[in-house]
């Protein structure tokens, strides 16, 4: 009974989408959705210099470097972008939201894989195409990788609720946008 | 979890060493520790959390790699060579080291490819009445 107030999913000592889970992983993406604007700011030139306490040159190197503007618009505007579907996949949905939104626990998982990745790509261009280190850059890609570990709990706990979804042939697709008929049929 | 720690540690260390032994105008030996740095830390943290415990063990594959590379592109700076090569070493050692794991998480990743598994069993005995609509 207990267990079941808390949401906890099936063979799990902790509910990874409660809020304790949760919200350390969303405070972390506004913050890296705070220096990613900083930095697509500086690259917008809507400031005209970018703070870096210990690369000297390095960071207005590397942002307005050719990588940067591969896109039409600037890296850290994605980024910043991003991080925040980060911070709202993380927000949105209750403490069962495992097995009551599937979706959104997946395109959060989803959202947190691909941006640490890319941030990790783009630390290793810096010092090798450009010969230069952003410290506000190494910093945003420091926090996209600390967000990948703490979010693939939830997301482990929801494919296991698929898992079984499938297993009791039930609908997958209903089950996956969360369809109150099919709440209750599988735990 | 202190091992992958260290791991992370040594993965930032690679980043910056080139430039604290003093040999980064070699460049294809600091490019190679600017790649491999980065990817030994994040896996390392990655496997911070219980529940993502196993990607420790993608370290592996650069860490020996780090073994290799003073072979394989012609290293020709002993101070690179011995750090890539101890680095390389003590990255693998560490990225078997497990570490506690406190938690249950449903039969982990492994169940997702089986059909019997602790959250199929633990799932059947929890009762589902008050889950009706």
């Amino acid at each position: 009974m207990e267990h079941k107030e808390q949401g906890i999913p099936p063979g799990w000592s902790y509910n990874p989408a409660s809020w304790g889970q949760r919200l350390p992983i969303v405070v972390a993406a506004i913050v890296g959705f705070g220096i990613a604007t900083y930095l697509a700011l500086f690259q917008l030139k809507v400031f005209d210099t970018v703070w870096d306490p210990f690369f000297g040159d390095g960071s207005r190197k590397i942002l307005t470097s050719k990588t940067s503007q591969i896109l039409p618009i600037p890296d850290a505007a994605l980024g910043a972008l991003g991080y925040l579907v980060d911070a709202l996949a993380g927000v949105i949905g209750g403490v069962r939201r495992w097995r009551t939104m599937p979706w959104i626990v997946i395109v959060f998982g989803l959202a947190v894989g691909p941006l640490g990745f890319i941030s990790v790509l783009l630390v290793v261009l810096q010092p090798v195409l450009y010969d230069a280190w952003c410290t506000l850059c190494l910093a945003s890609a420091a926090i996209s990788v600390v967000m990948i570990g703490p979010a693939m709990d939830e997301m482990l706990a929801s494919l296991q609720y698929m898992r079984r979804v499938k297993d009791a042939r039930v609908s997958l697709w209903k089950a996956f946008w969360g369809y109150k008929e099919v709440q209750g049929k599988v735990i | 979890m202190w091992a992958q720690i260290i791991n992370a540690i040594l993965g930032i260390w690679l980043m910056a060493s080139a430039t604290i032994l003093g040999y980064a105008d070699a460049k294809t030996i600091t490019d190679n520790q600017h790649i491999v740095g980065p990817v030994i830390a994040s896996f390392a943290i990655i496997s911070w959390w219980e529940a993502t415990r196993a990607v420790r063990l993608y370290n592996v594959l650069p860490a020996a790699w780090l073994l290799l590379a003073p072979f394989v592109l012609g290293y020709d700076n002993a101070t690179a060579t011995i750090n890539n090569m101890a680095v390389g070493a003590l990255v693998l050692g560490l990225s078997f080291v497990k570490g506690k794991v406190e938690g249950t998480y449903g039969g982990g990743w492994a169940s997702l490819w089986k059909k019997d598994s602790l959250h199929a069993r633990e799932a059947l005995k929890t009762p589902r009445t008050d889950l009706e609509k």
